[in-house]
Order: C-alpha cells, then sequence, then structure tokens
C-alpha cells in the first residue's frame, strides 16, 4: 500500500490525544452483571489503571451495537449511569462490529478537538439476552425486500466473503485455519478470554462445518463484557503517567449497503480507512513502519483479510506471513497478540478492550504475559463490521 | 407523481415483516440481591454508597456519582407519595375499566423513589406527601419480579 505524504494544514487538531488508562471485564457467554454493572467493572479499572477518580472524567463516549442485542431502545441512556455518563456531556455511537475502534476514534474527536481534556470511552455488550440466538437480531440488518426473504445469516455471508477471496488467491483452508490456532493460543494468556485453548489445524479443519467453507472453529463466539479507554490532553498525561500511548491516526470508511455489487476478495473500505489514519500519522509505507497490529479476526480468514486492507502484506500474502510465522507473537509483524476476538471473545463493540486496548497495553509495555517480543514503537488497530461495508482504524505510537 | 395520494397501501407491491425476538433479561449483581430478599423474605434492599453515602433504592453494586462501592442496608419499604396521576386511557387511548394510580414514592430511609401502583385508596383521596405500604404477593405466588409488589396502599 502507498500512502501520499501530507503537510499543513490537513487534519488539523487543538491539541495531541494520549490514551492513560484502559480497562476490560472478563468476556463469556452469559455474564451475570447487567450491561451497567458491566460497564462500571470496566471503567473502575481503567482509571485505578489512570490513576484518576470519576471526578477527572469531562465527557464520556459509550459503543454498543444495535439496541436489538439487549432488547432495550436507547440503549445509550440506559447504559448511562453505569458508565459514568451523569450529568455530563455523554454520546453513544455505534457502526456494528466497527464499533470497537469507531468509540475510540469519537473519544479522539472529544479530545483533539479541545472540546474536553479528559474523556472516558466504554463500550458494552450484552448479546445473552436476545433470543433465540443473538443471529436473530443480525437478520434484521439486510434490505427487507432484496435480502431478507431468503433468510440470510451472518455466518452464510461470510462464507461467501471468505469463498471468494480464498478463489481469487488460491488460499487453503490449510492456511487460513492457522490464525485460529495462533489467535486461541495467543488468549491464553490472557485473563479476560473466553476460548483460549491448544488446538491444532487438524481440530479446525475436522469442526462442525457452520456454512462451508466456514467451520465452527474459524469463528469468534458471542460474548457478553465491556471495555473502557481514558484518553486525554498532553498536560493531563504528563501529570498521571510516564508512559503516555499517542493516538497518531484516525480513520474510518462506510462502503455501500449494497453489498453483492462489489467484490468481497478485498475490503476497499478498510483500505480507505487505513489510508486516511497512516496519511495523518505520517505512514507512507506501513509494513515497515507498524510494529504490532490488532486486525480484527471475528473469523480466522477475517484477520488475514484485514491485513491486506491496513497495507500490512499485499493482496493474497497474509496467509504466507501467518504460515511463516511473521504474525506470531514473536515474529516481526505480530497480529492479534491479544488472543483477538477469536480467544478472548467477540461482544461486538466490547472488542474495543482486545483491539484499541491490546494496542495501547503493547505500546505502554504493560500487556504483561501478552507483551510481543519485539521492541515496538507504533502499532494499529482496526476494527470491521455493519453489512460488511465499514472498516475503523487507529493509529497509536509511545512516541509523540 | 410525488403528490399522488396513496389511498390503499395494499394495491403496491409490498411486504410485511416483524422482528421475531424475545430477551431475557438478567436483573444483575444487585437485581438479584433485591428481588431474592423480596421473594424469600420479604424484605426491602437498598445500597449505600461507602464514600458519599448517598442510599440507592432499588439497589446498585456502584455509586454513580463517584463510582465507589456500595454496601446493602435493609429499609422498611414505606414511603410517602411525592407524585400521581390517575391513568383513564389505556396506550391504545382505549378507556380503562377501572382508573389506575401510578405513583412516585419516595422511599423511607434512601434518597431513591420507585414507580409503582396505588390500591385500596380511591383517586379523589389520594395526596402528595400520603403515607404508604407495599402489599406483596403471598409468599407461592412470588416470582422474584417487580410485580411481586401489587401495590402500595395507605398505610
Ligand atoms: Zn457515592
Amino acid at each position: 500500500m502507498e500512502v501520499e505524504r501530507i503537510s499543513g494544514l490537513k487534519f488539523h487538531k487543538k491539541q495531541d490525544v494520549a490514551i492513560v488508562g484502559a480497562g476490560m471485564t472478563t468476556f463469556k457467554r452469559r455474564l451475570n452483571e447487567t450491561g451497567k454493572e458491566l460497564s462500571y467493572l470496566a471503567i473502575k479499572q481503567a482509571l485505578e489503571e489512570a490513576d484518576m477518580d470519576l471526578s477527572d472524567i469531562e465527557m464520556v463516549v459509550m459503543g454498543s451495537a444495535p439496541d436489538t442485542f439487549d432488547g432495550l431502545h436507547m440503549k445509550g441512556e440506559y447504559l448511562l449511569d453505569g458508565s459514568g455518563g451523569s450529568d455530563r456531556p455523554y454520546m453513544r455511537v455505534f457502526v456494528g462490529g466497527g464499533t470497537g475502534v469507531f468509540a475510540p476514534i469519537a473519544g479522539y474527536w472529544h479530545v483533539a478537538s479541545g472540546l474536553a481534556d479528559v474523556c472516558l470511552v466504554v463500550c458494552e455488550e450484552k448479546m445473552s439476552s436476545s433470543h433465540p440466538h443473538p443471529q436473530s437480531a443480525f437478520k434484521y440488518i439486510w434490505d427487507p425486500i432484496l435480502d431478507r426473504p431468503l433468510n440470510p445469516n451472518l455466518i452464510w455471508i461470510f462464507a461467501l466473503e471468505m469463498n471468494r477471496y480464498m478463489h481469487v488467491h488460491n488460499i487453503k483452508h490449510e492456511d487460513i485455519a492457522l490464525v485460529s490456532v495462533k489467535n486461541k493460543a495467543n488468549a491464553l494468556d490472557h485473563p479476560c478470554a473466553q476460548l483460549a485453548e491448544k488446538i491444532t489445524v487438524e481440530d479446525v479443519l475436522n469442526s462442525e462445518p457452520m456454512a462451508l467453507p466456514v467451520r465452527r472453529l474459524d469463528v469468534s463466539p458471542p460474548s457478553d463484557g465491556a471495555a473502557a479507554l481514558i484518553m486525554v490532553a498532553p498536560h493531563i498525561a504528563r501529570q498521571v503517567t510516564d508512559n503516555p500511548v499517542w493516538v497518531t491516526g484516525v480513520g474510518w470508511a462506510l462502503d455501500t449497503t449494497m453489498w453483492t455489487n462489489r467484490d468481497l476478495y478485498f475490503p476497499r473500505y478498510v483500505a480507505e480507512a487505513a489510508k486516511m489514519a497512516y496519511r495523518m500519522a505520517h505512514i507512507t509505507d506501513p509494513r515497515k513502519e507498524i510494529d504490532v497490529a490488532e486486525p480484527y479476526d471475528p473469523f480466522d480468514y477475517k484477520e488475514l483479510h484485514h491485513m491486506e486492507g491496513l497495507g500490512l502484506a499485499k493482496k493474497g500474502e497474509a496467509p504466507i506471513l501467518t504460515r511463516e510465522g511473521v504474525t506470531a507473537r514473536d515474529g516481526d509483524l505480530p497480529c492479534s497478540p491479544s488472543g483477538g476476538l477469536l480467544g478472548v471473545g467477540n461482544p461486538i463493540a466490547a472488542t474495543m478492550g482486545v483491539k484499541a486496548g491490546e494496542l495501547y497495553w503493547q505500546l505502554a509495555y504493560r500487556a504483561g504475559k501478552r507483551q510481543v517480543a519485539k521492541e515496538v514503537t507504533t502499532g494499529v488497530c482496526q476494527a470491521w463490521g455493519d453489512l460488511m461495508q465499514v472498516g475503523t482504524v487507529m493509529v497509536m505510537s509511545n512516541k509523540r | 407523481m410525488f403528490n399522488e395520494k396513496i389511498v390503499n397501501p395494499a394495491e403496491l407491491r409490498h411486504w410485511e415483516g416483524k422482528i421475531e425476538l424475545y430477551w431475557i433479561y438478567t436483573s444483575g449483581v444487585a437485581g438479584d440481591k433485591f428481588f431474592k430478599a423480596l421473594k424469600d423474605e420479604e424484605k426491602f434492599i437498598a445500597a449505600k454508597c461507602k464514600k458519599c453515602g448517598k442510599v440507592y433504592f432499588p439497589p446498585r453494586m456502584y455509586c454513580e456519582f463517584d463510582f465507589s462501592e456500595t454496601e446493602y442496608v435493609e429499609v422498611s419499604g414505606e414511603g410517602s407519595v411525592r407524585a400521581f396521576t390517575v391513568a383513564r386511557l389505556d396506550k391504545d387511548e382505549k378507556l380503562m375499566e377501572k382508573p389506575e394510580i401510578y405513583a412516585i414514592i419516595d422511599m423511607d430511609g434512601t434518597d431513591g423513589c420507585m414507580v409503582h401502583l396505588l390500591g385500596e385508596v380511591e383517586p379523589e383521596d389520594v395526596y402528595i406527601g400520603m403515607r404508604v405500604k407495599p402489599v406483596l404477593k403471598e409468599k407461592g405466588e412470588r416470582e422474584g419480579k417487580i410485580t411481586d409488589i401489587l401495590y402500595f396502599k395507605p398505610s
């Protein structure tokens, strides 16, 4: 991927933005806590890490995917009191699965614009409320006239995308399964993980067929959970930490809901979002300049797809890099060192904890057992969602 | 023609849709404590902030204003009417068989109120500040729901 160099007033901001704390709850299929209680628990942890308390928070951004999961209209408002939002400027954002990185992007606007010096970003998802299955809620994202009468579900359409991706680049399922093997093993070191395990490529290839080529172990599980981040202006960052992580670029892009009218083998909306974020971060050669990445991995092939969208691999090259160990935690370009959605879990918006949250922990050298082997300065995280149409990207660096 | 009046939408090609979903809501950590005590022991549980002392009813595991932890405290369940209305039309604007009295009840010993029905009282006899106490379902009929409280009556 080539990214043009930008100078001058483009992307002008009032002040730089640092992340100084993060927190997340355990991810599980069914948690007893309410969405408010989960939000509170994640925020509490982030505040402790940042050595702050709620009175230091000026504004709050809540990220949560569609209301249908929780069965609550105006879910943002419902979650407010557990989100530290009472009597403060508070807003909820969502772009489906892309929310996990879109919410911190919205937090970035708050601080970069100078409107707030301290902004709390919290993401919550409780998929277990929705019955008979969360897939029943996804059904209503399709066009009611053209798609829905055919009874599609998300697994089927991702199977179509995976099939197209495999066909265009002649990729074997074995090579895709390696992502699931890697991420579920990485998750063994994550205290919040739902599906951490040592598995083999054969386990993936022999797991239950859902909609071929997609099998059970190619997919992340539905989960409940919450995550939080604290984003601050430089003068606050100096007061609370010696190791702030700076947000150096943000980007987002959406493609049409007419998802059948584009070639699914490449997520061009992710590429557009990435280019925007790289331009802002003055990154011209992402493969060389990015040290660690958290690409969105709700399916194993999606990590590869997104590495290519993010310019971390050429088209069709991501499976090769994975096979060669480049994306392993001790590789040259570690991807999903957190364990990702495949290993830690997929509570839609709350995956912020394993994407933006993990990138912050990696760059702050706070990832503990999950810390990648190489020295890291700059990283990228990304989320993806809606009807295979949104890419959200954030670049961070521990150097300002 | 944009200004053509559609008199019968069924004459146009159309599809009908319905969202086929139901939800199972969890009452959460503090909610569990509250409903179990109500169902099994006819007790009313509130939660007091360990930092600012604010007492939440129904209880919460956190204080919304300073994010400190709370501790559970028992309250009487009695209170006084802070505001009330007498509902005569239902949500579909149909005349209700019997008017219902909805009240905001200021719960004794807490900084919170709850909304519930008033019973064993005529609408014209209700006044703001009226003392009320809860009437619960029989023990065997209680399910751990807010409707285990049938209504509040004058005390
Ligand atoms: Zn308090």
